[in-house]
């Protein structure tokens, strides 16, 4: 009893400190202020641009094209938020890449360390912090995207709309948690962005292999990508494989972190 | 209060530390002296539970560091070679964060840090931005991390390194006011650190603990020095004189020595270290008309040690200290300690 709650106390110590310095850190509100931009101008491109969603819409109602119906709302959430994952996949690395590259070129992962932590907490507040702190940078976008579909008729997915944006969170976390095992594993911060684009670039397109592996591999590959379980969220499917993918996507980059740390201190030289 | 038995440590198959023994009682402060590279960090980090030993045992207040880790993390402060300080934090905020994880219940939380705070001289810099801080703060920052979850046991490492001369006093008379109330284990490579901190020292040469004692035994030890024995027979009027006109002889002692014949006396001779003018004394002796009875050489082994510290403030900064004036100050650092405000 008395146990789980110092666990839980020490888990949101690490998680307040961690998002105290995102928000003490210009450098996120920086990246936070380019992912703003960024995802502003594809939701006006995508929705008002010349070729956008709305000017398709007005030449087919010109043209007296009226089947198939088109859900403007519906195709706009499922563009938008391909775009936000792919901006994600820029953005996540430079989230994560200092989690544990910066304790350790601090010195405080020392402190850490001998504190009565266990690794597993540490990392756990961690990745709560930064995933705190990538859900801040989307819940703006939620306000604009909720006032523009308001006008949309037939009206907005309401639950496409949130099982898109909770899809973007838990893809998010899984990179976020496997970009945090590659922070531990150096003390570059640069080098730990770098190795974790590598790594979600490659998860990213892992199914284009898996395609022409093909079989029973390139089957159990094409359940590994980001990609396409990130598009069955999107498009309103609530998959449970596609949950758990994401799911153990996150509890391995916990796990992993939890013994780099270890063996960090093990072999040490 | 810590008992170290045995401990070794081995990086791939080269030893950082081998069999390292000793204790501290509660309420001691002990000195880690050695050289650089001597295995002081390594056994610090093995008593923190930072690292694990290869071998041997370490217990703090009855855990063992291995074993009990968490037992023991909860009753160490400790502050590494640098200060482990998150730059992006207030002095409080990062006095309360480290209170929470090391696990002070929330009602005491604020009492604690103020305390340390004020023991740590560091009250008017509780809400400026530790990065801001000056080197000397931020090593006072590091040691009220040490001390805020008020642990019965306290292991600082190198604790005044880098610090200018004022600074260090400040730092010093703040472990010394610890003690007492906590068990402290410091590092150093300073000699006069020990002598003016420490009530007992524990001296580590190659990985290996090569002497425990107090500091004042130890500075005899050392004061004693390298140096010869002689038992001479005839008037030693002049040859004290003589000897001192030698090179590399420091102290000439001449006394009858106990149970000699009323015609024999004693010559103690100390030497500068790094001499040895054996042939040239035995020659004085000889040359001065006395017989030589014995003449025997005294060696401490602590000698090498001393030899690798720094042993005097100025030389921490310091790329001038040439080797020579180095040997010179072995000698008279121990004799002076006031002379770091030089």
């Amino acid at each position: 009893m008395n146990s789980i709650k110092t666990i839980i106390a020490n888990v949101i110590a690490i998680y307040r400190r961690e998002l105290q310095s995102y928000f003490a850190s210009p450098f996120a509100y920086i990246i936070a202020g380019v992912f703003w931009l960024l995802s502003g101008f594809f939701f006006v491109a995508i929705l008002m641009g010349p070729e956008g969603l709305i000017a398709q819409a007005a030449l087919r109602d010109q043209m007296g094209i009226t089947t198939p119906p088109v859900d403007v709302a519906y195709q706009f959430l499922s563009y938008f938020l391909g775009i936000l994952g792919s901006l994600a996949l820029f953005i996540l690395p430079m989230l994560s890449m200092g989690l544990y590259a910066e304790e350790r070129k601090r010195g405080t992962l020392e402190l850490l360390a001998t504190s009565p932590l266990t690794n597993w907490v540490v990392a756990l507040g961690k990745l709560l912090g930064v995933v705190t702190f990538f859900l801040t940078m989307v819940l703006p976008l939620l306000i604009y995207q909720a006032i523009a579909l308001s006008a949309a008729n037939p009206p907005a997915p309401i639950t496409v709309m949130l099982l898109g944006h909770a899809g973007l969170i838990l893809m998010a976390a899984a990179i976020l948690s496997l970009g945090m095992f590659i922070s531990s594993l150096t003390d570059s911060t640069i080098l730990a962005a770098i190795l974790t684009f590598g790594l979600i670039l490659l998860l990213w397109v892992v199914d284009l292999v898996a395609t022409s592996i093909g079989g029973g591999l390139g089957d159990a590959l094409g359940h590994l990508s980001l990609i396409k379980n990130y598009t069955t969220l999107t498009q309103g499917i609530l998959d449970t494989s596609s949950l758990i993918v994401f799911l153990s996507y996150i509890l391995l980059g916990i796990f992993l972190t939890a013994q780099s740390i270890e063996a960090f201190r093990f072999q040490r030289s | 209060m810590i008992e170290v038995e045995q401990l070794s440590k081995l990086y791939g198959s080269t030893p950082a530390i081998q069999d390292v023994t000793f204790s501290v009682e509660a309420g001691e402060i002990l000195g880690f002296l050695g050289p650089n590279g001597a295995g002081k960090t390594t056994t610090m980090r093995i008593l923190t539970g930072y690292l694990p030993a290869t071998s041997g045992t370490a217990r703090i207040a009855g855990f063992d560091v291995h074993e009990d880790s968490m037992a023991v993390r909860k009753r160490i402060g400790y502050l590494p070679e640098t200060p482990p300080l998150y730059g992006d934090m207030t002095v409080e905020g990062f006095l309360h964060f480290v209170a929470r994880i090391k696990g002070v219940a929330a009602g005491d939380r604020s009492k604690r840090v103020e305390l340390a705070m004020r023991r740590c001289n560091i009250l008017e810099k509780r809400q400026v931005l530790i990065r801001k801080l000056s080197k000397g703060f931020r090593q006072r920052v590091g040691i009220a991390q040490a001390i805020v979850h008020d642990p019965p046991a306290i292991i600082l490492d190198e604790p005044t390194v880098g610090l200018d001369p004022r600074q260090i006093i400040e730092v010093r008379n703040l472990i010394k006011s610890l003690a007492g109330d906590h068990t402290i284990i410091l590092s150093t490579h300073i000699l006069p650190e020990v002598s003016m901190t420490c009530s007992r020292v524990a001296i580590i040469n190659r990985g290996r603990v090569v002497a425990t004692n107090t500091p004042e035994q130890l500075m005899a030890q050392l004061a004693g020095g390298s140096g010869y024995e002689l038992e001479v027979e005839g008037d030693t009027a002049a040859l004290a004189a003589r000897l001192h006109r030698l090179p590399g002889i420091r102290t000439v002692e001449i006394g009858s020595g106990e149970g000699l014949p009323k015609s024999r006396s004693q010559v103690r001779l100390t030497l500068e270290p790094g001499m040895d003018p054996g042939r040239e004394i035995a020659a004085t002796v000889v040359g001065s008309g006395l017989g030589l009875y014995e003449m025997r050489r005294v060696r401490v082994s602590l000698e090498d040690v001393f030899l690798e510290l720094t042993t005097e403030e100025k030389a921490m900064d310091g790329s001038t200290a040439a080797p020579s004036s180095d040997a010179n100050n072995t000698d008279a650092a121990p004799d002076s300690p006031g002379g770091e405000a030089a």
